[in-house]
């Protein structure tokens, strides 16, 4: 292709700039004088900007898919170099070249602009599961542009840190130091990917919790991976996939929002709870199932220092209700609408064996491969087995995570015997939440510090 | 181990050297491989984060159980009906606000031939590893299930050096009460409610003396229980301290009537 076939106009460049003064910026990169070694093609526009560093900074721009790619510090993506690079092509000052060793393999890193490049987008709120959610809205405008422009930067940033991390290796010891994962969250969060965030400041505390660590962070960084790769194409996704990653990487949807799509309305029995502090709020998931659907779906409630969570959803109900999905592939987290009768004790519960409960837990995995926490029902024992405790059944095992709280109370309530457990399978292993018996359910999940909330339970 | 599980451990091998010194492994044949081939990224490290992220989607979705382990043998049966749902709702109150009634809790399943639900059992055996006499009437109440968890978790078992003296397993241990008041402790229920609520409301009973009249309603006799706590809660007094005060023994009076009254046989 030509270099000067499918050049931009200078309106496209500022229409990917993260703010506005970021141009003002950029105009004073934009001098022939302050670059070495430019050069572009029909894909590209490249070169190294001779800046306040000791080394220039390499950058480069794909201009047919409106990525861009600079070794300089800055938070804000496009930089100023890589949008003073753009308006120096732009208006002629970059001569065609062959691409240096330095820009090969750099970039893919899309950047929302109106044209020819679409733009990350917000899921649309107006569908609810199950029907699968409506695609993401294309017309941007204003505010929502800004936010695009940084989540977009965030992904880039997050990617070419996990790059780098790869490349250098896991044994550097950087990653011993919070500080290197906190300065990333940071970054994260000014991006406004804020849920990317608290992946990376959970993962800081993975590096050598276990002898098993680094396959547990190289395992979330993939993960990270995927949504920083799937974040900046979400307008090539399928629509339920598009509103998954975009809830992943912490675009936030109002209730109100929600609250306008299609009720889903059965017998939710109350399947679980579950309580984690995440940073400084203590979240808890409470899991329903529904009687006729056989359908999960998540309520979730937040408490800050001395707030109370919701307890109006007991472990053991029932509820006839009506529930609205927040779009997504798997579409798990809700809200509770409408409630037709009062609860109700819920009904024996139907379990699965292990393998089944694998399978269940493979499939809405094939959806979502970065979920954390995915519920089950099934019917096992406790038992031990080298040296941890693991859920059993006649067909095979499944360990338990490590940390779970509530083993003495399930082993208790089990007494050696096969009985049925909601679970809420995570990376790390099982976490028994609920022993349902004959005559009760016995909620054994996690709960949340009661100095720290009040009415934890 | 399968393909997919050696593969995994080479790309964490390589992860941990870093793709500046060791080239990415080369996947197995089927969908890691062709995903690899499509992509064809430009950058070891590139390539390997790809891999990475698709390794861990294909072995958390192909989840499967490793093989069973023995079950253990459970405990020896226990032919006592088990403590009802409300009663377990009702200990965990006891422990959270009133825990005076305790003990007369765990004596009443024991008295009434009640077997302790299983999910109390871990954390009463814990509650009291430290005092003999206490941790004994659990192991009691919960039968044959508190020695089998024992034998799971020795740090359920009793830490406690005293002997349990066996006269002292039935017996609701005393409480201090003031010697005008042990009076009441065996008289009818129209004395107590008189002494009390009289009491409360000229004054005389103030809320420097809680800890006693707190003991004291723990152990009048159970008939006492019903009136009193109705009239403790309609008493009109001048002062916002007696008031308190005297809802709050309401309280406690309402709670040891619910916890006795569930625990009566069915």
């Amino acid at each position: 292709m030509d270099a000067i076939e499918g050049r931009w106009q200078v309106e496209q460049v500022f229409a990917i700039a993260p703010r506005p003064d970021a141009l003002v910026a950029a105009e004073s990169m934009a001098v022939p004088d302050r670059w070495v070694g430019t050069g572009c093609d029909g894909q590209r526009v490249w070169g190294r900007c001779i800046g306040t560093g000791s080394e220039p900074y390499e950058c480069v721009v794909q201009h047919a898919a409106a990525a861009t790619w600079c070794a300089c510090p800055s938070r804000l993506r496009p930089c100023k170099h890589a949008l003073g690079l753009l308006l120096m092509w732009v208006r002629g000052q970059v001569a065609e070249g062959q691409l240096p060793r330095f820009a090969e393999g750099r970039v893919a890193d899309p950047v929302p602009v109106a044209d020819p490049t679409p733009a990350p987008v917000a899921p649309e709120a107006s569908s609810a599961a199950p029907p699968p959610s409506a695609p993401p809205e294309r017309d941007l405008t204003g505010s929502r542009d800004e936010r695009i422009a940084r989540m977009a930067a965030g992904l880039t940033e997050l990617d070419r840190w996990l790059d780098d991390r790869v490349r250098t290796g896991l044994a550097d010891p950087a990653l011993g130091q919070y500080r290197t994962w906190d300065q990333l969250a940071a970054r994260l969060v000014d991006a406004q990917v804020g849920a990317l965030a608290n992946r990376v400041r959970r993962l800081a505390g993975v590096v050598g919790s276990g002898p098993d660590w680094h396959q547990r962070v190289l395992a979330e960084m993939g993960l990270l991976h995927l949504l920083a790769q799937g974040g900046r194409r979400l307008p090539e996704l399928a629509p339920g996939l598009a509103d998954s990653v975009a809830a992943a990487i912490g675009w936030q949807l109002r209730q109100a929002e929600v609250l306008q799509g299609v009720p889903h309305t059965d017998h939710w029995m109350v399947m679980g709870r579950s309580d984690v502090r995440e940073d400084r709020i203590e979240v808890r998931r409470v899991w329903l199932r529904g009687r006729e659907s056989q359908r999960w779906a998540m309520v979730l409630s937040f408490a800050a220092y001395q707030q109370s969570l919701d307890t109006s959803l007991e472990v053991g109900t029932e509820v006839h209700a009506d529930l609205f999905r927040y779009p997504g592939a798997v579409g798990l987290r809700s809200i509770i609408g409408q409630r037709h009768e009062e609860p109700v004790a819920a009904p024996e519960v139907e379990a699965l064996s292990l393998t089944e409960a694998c399978a269940q837990v493979g499939d809405l995995l094939c959806l979502e491969p970065w979920l954390e926490r995915v519920p089950v029902c099934l019917r096992a024992a406790p038992a031990r087995h080298e040296g941890r405790w693991v859920l059993s059944d006649a067909e095979g095992s499944l360990p338990v995570a490590a940390d779970a709280s509530g083993i003495g109370q399930l082993l208790a309530c089990s007494a050696g015997g096969i009985v049925p457990i909601t679970a809420e399978w995570t990376p790390s292993g099982l976490v028994p939440l609920t022993v349902h018996l004959a005559d009760r359910a016995v909620d054994i999940g996690p709960v949340a510090d009661s100095s720290f909330v009040r009415s934890a339970s | 181990m399968s393909a997919v599980a050696d593969y995994w451990d080479e790309l964490v091998t390589t992860a941990l050297l870093g793709t500046d010194r060791r080239e990415p492994p080369a996947a197995p044949l089927g969908g890691l491989s062709d995903l690899a081939a499509d992509a064809a990224l430009p950058t070891a490290s590139q390539q390997l984060l790809q891999q990475v992220a698709a390794t861990v989607a294909v072995r958390r979705a192909g989840l499967l159980p490793a093989a069973p382990v023995a079950l253990p043998a459970g405990p020896e049966p226990d032919p006592r009906p088990t403590t009802p749902p409300s009663a377990s709702v009702t200990w965990r109150r006891v422990i959270d606000e009133w825990a005076v009634l305790e003990d007369e809790w765990v004596l009443a399943v024991l008295r009434q031939q009640w077997r302790l639900a299983p999910e109390l059992v871990p954390s009463l055996l814990a509650r009291h590893r430290s005092d003999a006499t206490r941790h004994a009437r659990v192991r009691a109440a919960a039968g044959p299930l508190a020695d089998w968890m024992i034998d799971w978790s020795p740090r359920l078992g009793c830490a406690a050096k005293q002997r349990v003296v066996p006269e002292l397993l039935a017996e609701l241990p005393e409480l201090p009460i003031t010697p005008d008041l042990v009076s009441l402790l065996a008289a009818p229920t129209e004395r107590v409610v008189s002494v009390l609520c009289d009491g409360l409301a000229t004054g005389r009973l103030a809320v420097g003396l809680k800890p006693i009249l707190v003991n004291l309603v723990a152990r009048v006799q159970p008939m006492v229980l019903p009136a009193l706590a109705e009239h403790l809660r309609r008493l009109t007094t001048t002062t916002s301290n007696s008031l308190g005060l005297s809802y709050a023994l309401a309280d406690l009076a309402h709670l040891r009537h619910q916890m006795l009254t569930e625990l009566e046989p069915v």
